[in-house]
């Protein structure tokens, strides 16, 4: 049923995608087009979308449950990092960031805390001072 | 010119103390750098271009300093691809599909040591290369123009075909979706921004490093739930190098992957990535007789390091006699010798040799240095995978999010990369092979890019495609691929089907 | 990829040498330049070599961070100062007429309004190039040939079409009496930049490069490749003072690829004038007049009021004339 799911998913993205390739137009001298590759590539993604609906593997042992939660928690923790990092500052984001996931994956609180900080302070001082690279300081709490 | 006596001097120049301390310096930073995961040789270099300014180093200097980095990152992006799973870098991608299971089944120290001596072969192929016919090279490789690239990309892309394990149709899907990836941005022919949702941050396409680090890294941690809940918490036995050193080189597939990996790398824009890529194709080929390959196989190790180190040294062929980058870090040390006041281009090797010469002795003994450097170190690396998993992953995740992040500035970049670590997540659970897809964005560009051009040249008239013997002959080699691969599926569904007939 | 460094990574020392020279020509604690370009193309070469200058001078008392912030021919940093850093004295960002074209063919958020045009430091003189042993000895003989089929060569650069290097060709052909619809026959082919296009020629997959002489002057030297104009007032200064320019052949065309800076609208007023100034003794200096002859730049200098004029009207001229030629509607 995924394969089927995932085929027809290709399917309608083939569609849309040669139709939005059909928008681009190149303005000057360009026999090809911007749109010419993009509307070569959409029938075989459909093709094999098709293949997919018609010829399934068999299902996927898909981890319900918990995991599930677990998965969907870390990605959250993942996402929030990207938006916060700016303005939290990276060595608080990353320090959060280390500790849930290491709790996450079982370690105990106070460990994973620890554990955290050292990656954050870590890693900080290995790319700001070792190669020089600028990471966020956070504006949140800095005041500046 | 006299070979031996010009490189005599150059050896001259680069074993003076002080280069020496710089190749030194040079391969372990490159090699530290190489190994994280996002930071590649590009980056390295232009990190490191810095410290050469303030170092007021001479142009010969930096050059040794910045080649011996260049080397070194090609080295060290193998190591998180074995122990980890997770590129270093662009090229080390290849090294994970034997390099991780080695790992898995106890090599890693094993894995890491094939890979050193490998890529160190192939280095000091690809240097003798340049020594003795860099001229004639550069002047060959103008003979591919935009059909002969294009009929060279579709031959990759060919050849991604035969890269996944599993069901094909799976394989070729990742691999167009690739190809559909790297049609994203705006398009250098004709200025037109494709399918980016007016985001400014699209524009540019999106970043092979960004997808690879989330594909792998990202994926890796959310399949590491799974697992640990399915109970079977993988705990990978700590390596030290079992194997005698007979057993750890492997003369066919390293000589074979370093020449094909060279001249991959003397051509402009098909680069390290492609070679290694090529390079492991070729191996699988020749000598999968058992399909150990995919399953940690030491020679589908050992085959694309070598010729990934091929092609960075290959790579200095169009930079040094032509002027033109190669690749993406070629580019930069072209922009740093003219930074320098050098011209680099046809005259070089007339004005300025004992700058060539030292650089390509200095070449050389960077490649000895990251050797004698790399082998004692596999321990150390190795016993990275005895830190508890709960703590390594998570410090996997957060170096894979501040290397992406510390090179773009992009929040958007850790947003895009987290994405690509859930569509990799599924696709590993539903039997999709990766590497296509990340090969795909790749090669997506410029194959795209040579048709446009070969169509710009001709005012449209699709013969041009065919009108060179090595075009044609290009193109005869992709179907004959194609063509034993359907033979190849056919027979075995053929067997299958009588295996299960009574 | 956008890269990010700093230059001055080692030696800290350079700090205390701040401290003792304290005679800053920019505003703030961290001047920094955006090249809008992977490291390598001529962009990166403006904010580093400038940099690097702008510290040994001491025009400024710390060390230039340059920051690469390739994508879209400029647009995307062109966005990102206009987006976050508008009012940052601490910031240049690398120009020239490559980014003018895109500006007048609207291809960046905003017009050359939106920024404050600091000032220009030189030039690189557009050429038209042919291999040696091409048929065409002027460029006449070429102009001729095309008039009669304008596809007789293929051509090529490191733009797009309708890009910079495009245009220059267009604009010889136009200067020649070529009409519009025999310019869109004329066959462009891009390339990743002006080098490849020149070995692409010698490998004979295109007949006619034009482009910047700086990144191929080698070429020229070496005498591989014949140069049938220059596209300048008057001839070059120097060692390719022989080639002859488009004027003296009857083609009334000049296709300079100035190198100069932007920096955000709304920067205070103070702070842009120090840049200027900044900018201006790096142009007196003899170190900028070796440095820039030496990679190809003839020195020129524009710099404040004067500049932002000569910028709107660049993009305005350029507008026009892709308008003219049918690049824009």
């Amino acid at each position: 049923m995924s394969d089927r799911i995932v085929g027809a998913g290709l399917i309608l993205l083939a569609a849309w995608y040669g139709w939005a390739a059909g928008e681009y137009e190149a303005p000057f001298a360009d026999p090809l087009g911007p749109a010419a590759f993009p509307q070569l590539l959409a029938p075989v993604v459909a093709g094999l979308g098709l293949w997919l609906v018609f010829r399934p593997d068999p299902e996927p042992d898909w981890t319900g449950g918990r995991v599930l939660v677990l998965q969907a928690v870390s990605v959250g923790l993942m996402l929030a990092y990207a938006l916060l990092i700016v303005p939290a500052g990276y060595l608080l984001c990353t320090t959060i960031l280390a500790a849930a996931l290491a709790a996450l994956l079982g370690a105990r609180p106070l460990p994973a805390a620890a554990s955290g900080a050292a990656v954050s302070v870590g890693t900080y001082v290995l790319f700001t001072w070792g190669l020089e690279l600028s990471l966020p300081g956070g504006t949140l709490f800095a005041g500046s | 010119m006299d070979i031996v006596s010009s490189l005599g001097s150059g050896f001259g120049v680069a074993l003076q103390p002080y280069n020496l301390g710089l190749a030194v310096i040079g391969c372990f930073l490159g090699t530290v750098i190489g190994a994280l995961p996002g930071i590649g040789p590009v980056n390295g270099i232009a990190i490191l271009i810095p410290l050469a300014f303030s170092l007021k180093l001479t142009p010969i200097e930096s050059m040794i300093l910045l080649t011996s980095v260049y080397y070194g990152t090609m080295f060290g992006g193998r190591i998180s691809s074995i122990l980890l799973n997770i590129p270093g870098d662009a090229p080390a991608v290849m090294t994970c599909l034997d390099g991780y299971p080695m790992a898995l089944k106890g090599r890693a120290a094993d894995a890491l040591a094939i890979s050193a001596i490998s890529s160190f072969v192939g280095g000091t192929l690809a240097t003798i290369g340049l020594t003795i016919c860099a001229p004639l090279l550069a002047s060959a490789a103008i003979y591919f123009g935009p059909p002969e690239y294009f009929a060279l990309f579709v031959l990759a892309v060919v050849a991604v075909g035969g890269v996944g394990t599993g069901n094909p149709a799976k394989t070729l899907i990742a691999g167009i979706l690739g190809l559909v990836l790297s049609t994203v941005g705006i398009d250098p022919a004709s200025g037109v921004p494709r399918f980016t949702f007016d985001s400014f941050e699209l524009y540019d396409g999106i970043d092979f490093v960004v997808a690879a680090i989330g594909l792998f890294a990202i994926s890796e941690f959310l399949m590491f739930l799974t697992d640990r809940e399915g109970g079977q918490g993988k705990r990978l036995p700590v390596g030290q190098i079992r194997s005698s050193f007979r057993d750890l080189i492997f003369p066919a597939a390293t000589l074979r992957s370093s020449a094909l990996g060279f001249v991959i790398g003397v051509l402009p824009g098909a680069g390290a990535t492609m070679a290694s890529f090529l390079g492991y194709t070729l191996e699988k080929k020749l000598s999968d007789k058992d399909g150990t390959f995919g399953k940690g196989d030491p020679r589908g190790v050992a085959a694309p390091e070598a010729a990934d180190n091929a092609a960075a040294g290959g790579n200095l062929v169009p930079m040094l006699t032509l002027g033109i980058p190669g690749s993406g870090a070629t580019a930069i040390m072209l922009g740093m010798l003219v930074t320098l006041n050098i011209q680099p281009g046809p005259l070089l090797f007339e004005r300025q040799p004992e700058l060539i010469w030292g650089l390509v002795a200095a070449l050389y003994v960077s490649n000895f240095i990251l050797l004698v450097m790399n082998i004692p170190l596999v321990g150390v690396f190795a016993r990275l995978l005895t830190i508890p998993t709960r703590y390594l992953m998570p410090f996997v995740v957060v170096v894979s999010y501040v290397g992406v992040y510390s090179i773009s500035n992009s929040p958007f970049d850790l947003l895009l990369m987290t994405l690509f670590g859930i569509l990799g997540f599924v696709m590993r659970k539903m039997g999709f092979s990766m590497i296509p897809l990340v090969l795909g964005m790749l090669l997506g560009g410029p194959m795209e890019q040579n048709l446009r051009r070969a169509m710009q040249a001709s005012g449209g008239d699709w013969a041009i495609l065919v009108q060179s013997p090595l075009s044609v002959g290009l193109h005869v080699v992709s179907i004959a691929m194609i063509a034993a691969a359907v033979t190849f599926e056919l027979r075995g569904r053929r067997r299958a089907r009588a295996a299960a007939a009574p | 990829m956008t890269i990010r460094t700093k230059l001055g990574l080692a030696l800290k020392g350079a700090l205390v040498l701040g401290a003792a020279f304290a005679v800053s020509g920019f505003a703030g604690p961290k001047p920094e330049c955006i090249a809008p370009a992977a490291p390598g193309g001529g962009w990166d070469f403006t904010c580093r070599t400038v940099g690097r200058l702008l510290q040994e001078l001491k025009i400024v008392d710390r060390p230039v961070q340059v920051v690469n912030m390739p994508g879209a021919v400029g647009a995307v940093a062109f966005a990102h100062v206009a987006e976050n850093r508008s009012k940052d004295g601490n910031l240049i960002v690398a120009a020239s007429s490559v980014g003018m074209t895109q500006i007048a063919q609207r291809r960046y958020p905003g017009d050359a309004d939106k920024m404050r045009w600091v000032g220009m430091l030189g030039a690189d003189a557009g050429v038209v190039l042919v291999k040696a042993d091409s048929p065409y000895k002027t460029l006449g003989d070429l102009i001729t040939a095309m008039k009669g089929n304008p596809a007789v060569a293929v051509t090529g650069g490191s733009s797009g079409a309708g890009g910079y290097d495009h245009l220059r060709l267009l604009l010889v052909a136009r200067a020649a009496g070529m009409g519009a619809a025999d310019l869109r026959k004329i066959r462009w082919v891009q390339f990743d930049g002006g080098s490849t296009a020149v070995t692409q020629m010698l490998g004979g997959h295109i007949g006619v490069v034009t482009t910047d002489l700086g990144e191929i002057s080698g070429f020229v030297e070496s005498g591989q490749v014949r140069a049938l104009a220059v596209l300048t007032q008057d001839r070059l200064p120097g060692k390719f003072a022989n080639l002859p320019t488009a004027r003296e052949q009857g083609f009334d065309v000049v296709g300079l690829n100035w190198r100069g800076f932007y920096t955000g609208g709304q920067v205070a007023d103070g702070d842009y004038d120090k840049m200027v100034a900044g900018l201006k003794r790096l142009y007196d200096s003899p170190e900028w007049k070796e440095t820039a002859q030496k990679s190809g730049l003839t020195p020129m200098w524009s710099g404040g009021k004067e500049f932002e004029a000569f910028a709107r009207k660049s993009v305005n001229d350029l507008r026009e004339l892709s308008r003219d030629i049918g690049v824009i509607k």
